[in-house]
């Protein structure tokens, strides 16, 4: 199948019957090829955002907060590489980020992650990441970060009521810097996801969950401020409900009892309690058959390019689409042989569409960009 | 063993060394050398290495090494005491290296009759004659270092997801602790394996930044190669010696004792000579510690730590518990093992713990790792996954060095080093390259230096 067939049967493929699907909202979606992180990163994210529309009308005089991707602890390598050459935003595209967002006149710039296994400052975890710490610093005025997998430097959790009916949780319970932003940007790597398939702006998210509540080692009542595990107990498996500060789950007997199910779903639920308004998505360099090195079978890939959206269900269908699949693609099928389509999810709450016939694709097209994840 | 070890004193304080031109055994830099020819020497030339173990030395080759002012020496396995000894002492070898385990008292006999050559013992960890005044102190036994693998070549992880790797630090730290000997750690590399140069690399470092002489031994395939001149393994050889260089040519940092503020009570004649145990895995923490030999703990040795780790609280005596009690007093924090641990002892042939006493010290590991958290105790490191450190501070405080060594097949960039105490000025040294000046600047806790790239190690040394 030659690309220009791949593109015609992606984009012919029957939509999945949802809810919002039509009615769904779009934004446009930017792709640009950028080979390696030593090429002009900067040059390169400023046009893809100036092809949006340009950032200053977004961010300026606004508190800006960028959930990047440092999934797993920053001792799991992929054979020894740096993180952000496998599954981590590079800390190039994270400073470079930064930067823009401090041209356009962003007030205050807050990278946040709930890290790994730990609720210890978001510095330690960068500098055992190997990025410039104080390169990252200075990128911008500003310049802060949070850790948010407990109540970091906050004195208490924002709840995030999600306006309807919601998959899994009526509530969501995080930290606060989340709810103390005008603008949310999610700062993603073009990567599959063993349970999820596909892992861009909207799963990405799934770490804004804090370890302290909805953590294996979470209080029954009170969070665990001090966690040293994941989330796989409350969230994946539903083997307990989280600390009692967050409601629990709306039908604890419903539905199957692993990731491909019920984290796709929370992660649906969290687009619409946490807006993504901008989504931004490094795939320089990635990593394919997984979200990280403790998948089996997970190998380097480059494919090349940077990709940027103002709706993250569109930029993640375009994403999907850059990396060979279909992104209206069902359960069974690449890439989400074990698990709901994500983008279908939260298509279906209505955050944003994802169709590739509705979405303005800007820049270099999906053709041009297409890296085929399966092999 | 301290029998052992005065026997094997007496013996050494009648052994003059035949050639007072040589370099003194301290000095020595060993290779095992693979090859018969004199043309083989030409190698040596612009190395550092000054001494060789040969396994059948001709009188040939020991003259032209000595013409290099290389010295001889001729390995004596325990089966070849008398036909062996006969040829090496035939062809003039400088002195013997007895490997293996010998019978008590043969070194006593050999040393006896033949008092000209110099002899050196490669002997299995737990016969190692401790607390001895010898210049060298070898073993055979050594873990090959790096990063662990498991059957299905992906990286092992711990609990806390950190990497483990496979080290002699701990081991070296503790006998190094013990007196000052040189120690000379003569491991081989694995068996019917072509090993990749950075591994050589590895290993050299991996004593080097413990103040020990890994005494280089090349596979059969690189020996070959590097026989008929091939190109790539000539470059090999050459960055194996220049990192022999890189460590020789800082004799000072081999005379500094380990730094900072914890310290780990042991006795080196038991989980000492283990590696994988309480030492390497601070190591792996890359907390800064400093082992004390359990029979020489005193409120002295003591000063300057916080913390104190008491791994076999059962072996102290009246006396030495009196010396923690008292430092708990002075605010110190103390860690105890768990009742009924006793630190294990060696047995011969094994140098790594056994899996029942690993579950064991697993729990001493989780107290250790919760005493400390993520202070600094002297020197934190940052995005060190894949290496080792190693924090020496010289008597005064008025200078410091912290090695590190990248285990990874992939240089580290952008590692972070916040330290305690006033030193305002920081230098990075890497084999190869020019010494570089470091920005330091002020962190939360004190210092702190960034290192732009770590290939095989480097070392940062700190001044006021």
């Amino acid at each position: 199948m030659t690309r220009r067939e791949w593109i015609a049967m992606i984009s012919a493929a029957p939509s999945l019957q949802v809810l919002h699907g039509a009615e769904a909202p779009v934004a446009p979606v930017s792709i640009a090829k950028c080979a390696t992180y030593d090429e002009d990163v900067t040059g390169k994210l400023g046009a893809l955002f100036d092809q949006l529309g340009g950032l200053e009308k977004l961010v300026r005089n606004k508190t800006v907060t960028v959930k990047v991707n440092m999934t797993g602890a920053p001792g799991q390598r992929f054979q020894g590489m740096a993180l952000g050459l496998t599954h981590y935003t590079h800390p190039k595209v994270v400073g470079s980020t930064a930067y823009l967002l401090g041209r356009a006149g962003a007030k205050r710039i807050r990278f946040v992650e709930s890290a790994w296994a730990t609720a210890g400052p978001l510095e330690d975890v960068i500098l055992d990441s190997g990025w410039n710490l104080r390169a990252l610093q200075s990128a911008a005025p500003g310049v802060e970060f949070e850790n948010t997998n407990g109540l970091g430097k906050s004195k208490k959790y924002a709840r995030f009521k999600f306006p309807g009916t919601a998959y899994l949780y009526p509530e969501y319970v995080m930290n606060q810097a989340y709810e103390d932003t005008d603008v949310f940007v999610s700062l993603a790597k073009l990567k599959n996801h063993a349970d999820c398939g596909v892992t861009l702006s909207l799963k990405n998210c799934f770490g804004c969950v804090p370890a302290s509540i909805y953590g294996d080692d979470a209080g029954l009542d009170d969070p665990n401020e001090k966690p040293t595990k994941g989330r796989s107990d409350v969230v994946h498996f539903a083997k307990r409900q989280p600390a009692r500060i967050a409601p629990p789950e709306l039908h604890p007997n419903e539905g199957l009892k692993n990731a491909g199910y019920r984290v796709s779903r929370v992660v649906a639920d969290l687009s619409v309690v946490r807006p993504i308004h901008l989504a931004i998505i490094d795939g320089v360099e990635s990593t394919a058959g997984g979200e990280g090195p403790w998948i089996r079978g997970v190998r380097v890939v480059k494919p090349g390019v940077l990709i940027a959206g103002l709706n993250p269900v569109c930029t993640d269908a375009v994403s999907t689409a850059v990396m060979g699949y279909n992104p209206r693609a069902t359960r069974g099928t690449p890439p989400f042989r074990n698990a709901d389509n994500t983008l279908l999810l939260a298509e279906a709450h209505g955050t944003g569409a994802a169709d590739l016939k509705r979405i303005d694709v800007r820049g270099v097209s999906i053709e041009q960009a297409l890296y085929r994840y399966d092999v | 063993m301290w029998m052992r070890a005065g026997r094997w004193v007496a013996a050494m304080s009648f052994v003059p060394f035949l050639c007072l031109a040589a370099p003194s055994p301290s000095s020595w830099v060993p290779v095992r050398w693979p090859y018969a020819d004199t043309r083989s020497l030409e190698l040596l030339a612009g190395t550092p290495i000054n001494c060789l173990l040969f396994q059948s030395p001709t009188p040939e080759l020991v003259a032209a090494a000595r013409a290099r002012g290389v010295v001889a020496l001729a390995v004596i396995a325990p089966d070849g005491v008398a036909g062996e000894l006969d040829r090496a002492l035939a062809a003039k070898v400088d002195g013997i290296v007895l490997e293996g385990e010998f019978p008590e008292g043969t070194m006593r006999r050999i040393a006896a009759k033949n008092e000209a050559i110099s002899i050196i013992e490669l002997t299995s960890r737990n016969r190692l004659p401790l607390g001895s005044t010898a210049p060298v102190l070898g073993t055979y036994q050594g873990v090959w270092p790096g990063i662990t693998v498991d059957e299905e070549g992906a990286r092992k992880s711990g609990p806390t997801s950190s990497v483990w790797i496979d080290t002699n630090t701990g081991f070296l730290r503790a006998v190094r602790a013990w007196g000052n000997a040189t120690v000379w750690i003569a491991n081989r590399p694995p068996a019917k394996t072509a090993v990749a140069t950075t591994r050589y690399l590895q290993v050299i470092a991996d004593a080097g930044i413990s103040g020990a002489r890994w005494v280089v031994a090349l596979d059969d395939d690189l020996a070959a190669r590097l026989a008929a001149r091939e190109e790539a393994a000539v470059g090999a050889w050459k960055r194996i010696a220049g990192l022999l260089a890189y460590f020789e040519n800082h004799p000072e940092w081999r005379a500094m004792p380990e730094g900072g503020q914890l310290a780990v009570v042991q006795d080196p004649e038991k989980g000492g000579l283990l590696s994988g145990g309480i030492l390497d895995m601070i190591a792996v923490k890359h907390t800064p510690v400093r082992p004390i030999p359990r029979q020489q703990l005193s409120a002295e040795m003591l000063a300057g730590a916080t913390m104190a780790v008491n791994v076999d609280a059962a072996a102290l005596t009246p006396e030495q518990k009196e010396i923690l009690r008292t430092f708990t007093r002075g605010g110190g924090t103390l860690l105890t093992g768990p009742p009924g641990w006793k630190d294990p002892t060696a047995a011969a042939g094994s140098i790594t713990l056994e899996k029942a006493e690993l579950e064991r010290l697993n729990d001493i590991w989780r107290d250790v790792n919760s005493m400390i958290g993520r202070r600094n105790m002297g020197v934190r490191l940052f995005n060190v996954s894949s290496m080792l450190s190693n924090y020496l501070a010289a008597p005064g405080g008025k200078a410091a060095i912290v090695h590190l060594v990248n285990y990874s097949d992939y240089p580290v960039e952008n590692v972070a080093m916040h330290y305690l105490g006033e030193f305002k000025h920081a230098t990075l040294i890497t084999p190869g390259e020019a010494d570089k000046t470091l920005e330091v600047y002020k962190t939360e806790e004190g210092w702190g230096v960034d290192v732009d790239r770590v290939g095989i190690c480097a070392t940062v040394k700190l001044e006021q």
